[in-house]
């Protein structure tokens, strides 16, 4: 089978480099320390008081799972956002584009390349997750969905790293601006959204009875993994409510509605990259 | 084998190639000189598929290469002016990343990477980090790159800069085993002295338009310099130098050890007059002849912005 050049001579980097085992150690020590931290309070907890509350050891699920999401969000955009600006940086784009490669060969090889070292870290995260089986609480159809959604927040974040990268010629720059368009995604939806469905309350009303506008955070990955967790830990105690759904909506079919957005946004990054690593597109933007 | 009509590439309101026609044939080693900033490098952008023109046609091996330059990817191997490696992958792992780039795998990409390897003095080097190379050898790997898909046509853009004499000699050499196997080469550079001793064809552009194009005897036949003669006087040098003193056609005199240069405005009548008119007064010459011109003299005439310095005689 014929593999993507670019795609092979990345993994093969990748691989031999220091970085990528380092990057799984430590995100996976991160992540058992948190869970081992989180059991150990609860056994500790069941002892002192003789009972035992299996809702609280659904929060080591939620822990682990938040933590490891939070980690996608600050490392996949650093690992795709050099990625073509760095080719630029070595001046070896051009001489790929001079060779029967097309400037889609190319960003699908940088993007699978990135997309494997993330599915990995998620793959060797997946026996922490799994913590939860021990006192069960949660189904295996549960973690997939979780996985699932990881893997989209994956491509979103890889995706935007790499338009970035093709846009701006300093890595710098493109891992910069990719760190601030995935804060407006996460934060600056959320707080727009909220500002939006505060006028729609009523005087003195608190909460979220209000009717936020929930196609605002259909983008929102973030919104997303909280809907998942919510519908899975369930209660508004332990996972904040951001939007309220519109009627007849259930969560899951939200979740799938707003990760079908986030894939299509991904495209649209894609698209965009591709136009930029073209040496031959007509006059455009230039940064 | 590429030929190139009224080429045409704007950036902006400035025209880096303005109408520039080349034509380059099968197997030549065509020489592309001009000044900084004449379209040397926007061109060979356009001929490598790196850039879009804004009109003109260029055809490389019988192939549009502005409307389908996929097709023209396969006819042309690229050195560019600067190195483009990957310090992170050893030398035949870099020529592997580019043998895939085209289609060879395993064994196939195997023979043809040790034997370009071979050709560019490389092969003891292919477990080295293409970072621990020295720049000619990075160069020479470039050089080999380029060839690893069996070119018609080599395209090298000021592939000697940086490089010390010891290199560029080497570099020359592989040029001449390149021309050997009948490849098309065409190289930008602006060590003039390189080219002329290299080079079969030249073309000088300047402002974006192909100022003079042709073999090197062609070039140097079109061009009047206005060489000084240069005689050897073996005795009586005296008698000579009042001579030519004397004559009409005679502008300057300038003495070199037992040489004498004099600018001469005469043809060749007059030259064999002058001849005879020393040899007549008991002048014992060994040596009489033009100094050849050569090419830094035609690229300084032709890139000069005095356009009264321009001797090109009008065929």
């Amino acid at each position: 089978m014929k593999i993507n050049p670019v795609y092979r001579q990345e993994t093969k980097v990748s691989a031999r480099s220091f970085r990528l085992p380092l990057v799984i150690l430590v995100c996976n020590s991160v992540l058992a320390l948190a869970g081992l931290l989180d059991m150990y309070f609860m056994v500790s907890q069941v002892k002192a008081t003789a009972e035992i509350q299996y809702s609280g050891f659904l929060s080591l699920y939620l822990f682990v799972a938040a933590i490891e999401f939070t980690m996608l969000l600050l490392i996949v955009p650093a690992l795709t956002a050099g990625s073509i600006s760095g080719e630029r940086e070595r001046q070896t784009l051009n001489l790929l584009l001079t060779t029967p490669m097309t400037a889609g060969d190319i960003v699908a090889g940088k993007l699978t390349a990135s997309l494997s070292t993330v599915f990995l870290l998620i793959i060797s995260s997946f026996p922490i997750l799994s913590l939860v089986f021990i006192y069960g609480g949660v189904t295996a159809a549960d973690i997939a969905m979780v996985l699932f959604c990881f893997s989209s927040t994956a491509l979103l974040a890889s995706c935007i790293g790499l338009c970035c990268s093709c846009v701006f010629k300093k890595t710098t720059m493109a891992t910069a601006v990719s760190y601030c368009v995935m804060a407006v995604l996460v934060f600056g939806t959320f707080a727009l959204s909220s500002f939006i469905s505060s006028f729609g309350k009523a005087p003195g009303q608190r909460g979220s009875s209000g009717t936020g506008p929930c196609w605002l955070l259909l983008g929102n990955p973030a919104a997303s993994f909280a809907m998942i967790i919510k519908k899975q830990v369930g209660g508004s105690r332990t996972v904040p409510v951001l939007l309220t759904l519109p009627y007849g909506m259930t969560e899951y079919g939200w979740v799938m509605i707003s990760m079908t957005v986030q894939i299509l946004m991904a495209v649209l990054c894609l698209w965009i990259a591709v136009r930029r690593v073209n040496p031959r597109r007509k006059k455009g933007w230039k940064m | 084998m590429l030929e190139i009509r009224q080429l045409k590439k704007m950036y902006g309101r400035t025209a880096a190639v303005d109408g520039l026609d080349m034509n380059v044939r099968e197997g030549a080693l065509y020489g592309f000189v001009g000044p900084n900033g004449a379209g040397k490098t926007t061109t060979i952008k356009i001929l490598t598929g790196l850039l879009l023109p804004d009109g003109g046609s260029v055809v490389i091996g019988g192939e549009d290469a502005v409307a389908a330059p996929r097709k023209v990817v396969e006819k042309i191997g690229y050195v560019p002016d600067f190195f483009g490696v990957y310090d992170n992958l050893k030398v035949s792992e870099y020529m592997e990343l580019f043998a895939a780039c085209y289609g060879l795998y395993g064994l196939n990409a195997r023979r043809r990477i040790m034997d370009l390897l071979g050709q560019a003095g490389l092969e003891e080097k292919e477990d080295y980090y293409v970072d621990g190379l020295s720049r000619g050898m990075k160069q020479r790997l470039c050089l080999a790159r380029a060839l690893i898909h069996n070119p018609p046509i080599l395209i090298m853009d000021e592939p000697t800069a940086g490089l010390d004499p010891g290199t560029r000699y080497e570099f020359k050499e592989i040029l001449k085993d390149l021309r050997e196997q009948e490849k098309t080469v065409v190289i930008s550079s602006h060590i003039l002295s390189e080219l002329s001793e290299i080079c079969t064809d030249i073309g000088i552009v300047e402002q974006g338009k192909m100022v003079l194009e042709g073999t090197m005897e062609e070039i140097l036949e079109q061009i009047n310099v206005q060489s000084p003669l240069l005689i050897s006087v073996y005795r009586n040098r005296e008698k000579a130098l009042d001579i030519l003193r004397s004559h009409p056609y005679v502008e300057t005199i300038t003495i070199r050890q037992n040489d004498i240069m004099a600018g001469f405005t005469g043809d060749g009548e007059d030259e064999a007059l002058l001849l005879q008119q020393l040899l007549d007064a008991g002048v014992m010459i060994c040596g009489f002849m033009r100094e050849r011109g050569n090419l830094e003299s035609v690229f300084m005439q032709i890139t000069s912005r005095d356009e009264g310095r321009v001797l090109i005689r009008e065929n």
